[in-house]
């Protein structure tokens, strides 16, 4: 990738509302956890999600963003990230790009999660919390792609 | 009652009050400061071997799995010696993370510190 990765820019408010969309490159340091994630709930409220429902795809992007750097960079933080947002209709996509060992996730077991064994949670957020989840690889690592309808329950809800 | 030094200003305050040790832990909680958590949670806030291990979580917004997990490492410790982890005052979005990770039965939730001292 030719971008330099960076830690996460101040974004406009004004700006994002005009165009609902949020790019952002960024190293595989958990310091930029925090901003990456409260950039991509920006634009969340800006395309009509609820709090909790902006809560959830902010959780999802933070569980993806820790995936990146412990798995696919095996823990180095100088490694670039690449998040794509943006709603131009009803639905949120993101993606993230990685550059890292382009190893699939991996795959949830079939047998219920044991709260008591670490690992895992993540991977139950991606998966519960997104409409679509989709991970391609590429030559040179991973393409994550997630979308949400606006109009999805968030858990609570969808838990009655 | 006597005050304990955690050291960080993720956990402010922390003391000791019989055989129960209160704290307060303050501000998001991700993989970036989640290794500065472990280290107080499994370090000075066990050391002498609670019942009750209880967090205020009042000041907490936001925590991640890398949060759940020290906090169920923490309560495996405090297991191997009969002692229990309170989490108490909790925001909507621990609330939520809490359930989604099923852990909602595993911790002992209550609404304040003074339920957990009685519960």
């Amino acid at each position: 990738m030719s971008d330099t990765p960076s830690p996460v820019p101040p974004f406009d408010p004004q700006t994002l509302a005009q165009t609902r969309r949020v790019e952002l490159n960024i190293t595989s340091d958990p310091a930029n956890l925090g901003p990456a994630r409260h950039a991509i709930e920006a634009l969340c409220t800006v395309c009509g999600f609820d709090d909790k429902s902006t809560g959830e795809v902010g959780l999802v992007v933070n569980e993806a963003l820790a995936n990146v750097t412990r798995h696919a960079y095996g823990g180095a933080i100088d490694q670039p990230i690449r998040i794509i947002g943006q709603c131009p209709d009803d639905e949120l996509q993101i993606t993230i790009r990685d550059w890292g060992s382009g190893e699939s996730p991996i795959v949830l077991p079939d047998a219920p999660h044991d709260p008591l064994k670490p690992g895992g949670i993540g991977l139950i957020c991606l998966r519960q919390l997104m409409d679509q989840t989709i991970f391609t690889p590429q030559d040179d690592g991973m393409l994550l792609t997630m979308m949400r309808k606006r109009t999805r329950p968030s858990m609570e809800r969808a838990n009655g | 009652m006597a005050d304990i030094a955690t050291g960080t200003e993720l956990v402010p305050t922390a003391r000791q009050d019989g055989d129960a040790v209160l704290a307060s832990i303050r501000g998001e909680i991700d993989l970036h400061n989640s290794p500065e958590l472990r280290g107080v949670l499994i370090g000075p806030l066990i050391a002498s071997q609670p019942k009750r291990l209880v967090l205020n979580l009042s000041q907490v917004p936001y925590m991640d799995s890398s949060a759940i997990a020290v906090m169920v490492e923490t309560l495996q410790k405090l297991r191997k010696f009969g002692g229990k982890l309170y989490l108490t005052n909790l925001q909507p979005r621990v609330k939520g993370l809490l359930e989604i990770a099923r852990l909602d039965s595993i911790f002992v939730i209550t609404a304040d510190e003074a339920e957990a001292l009685t519960k």
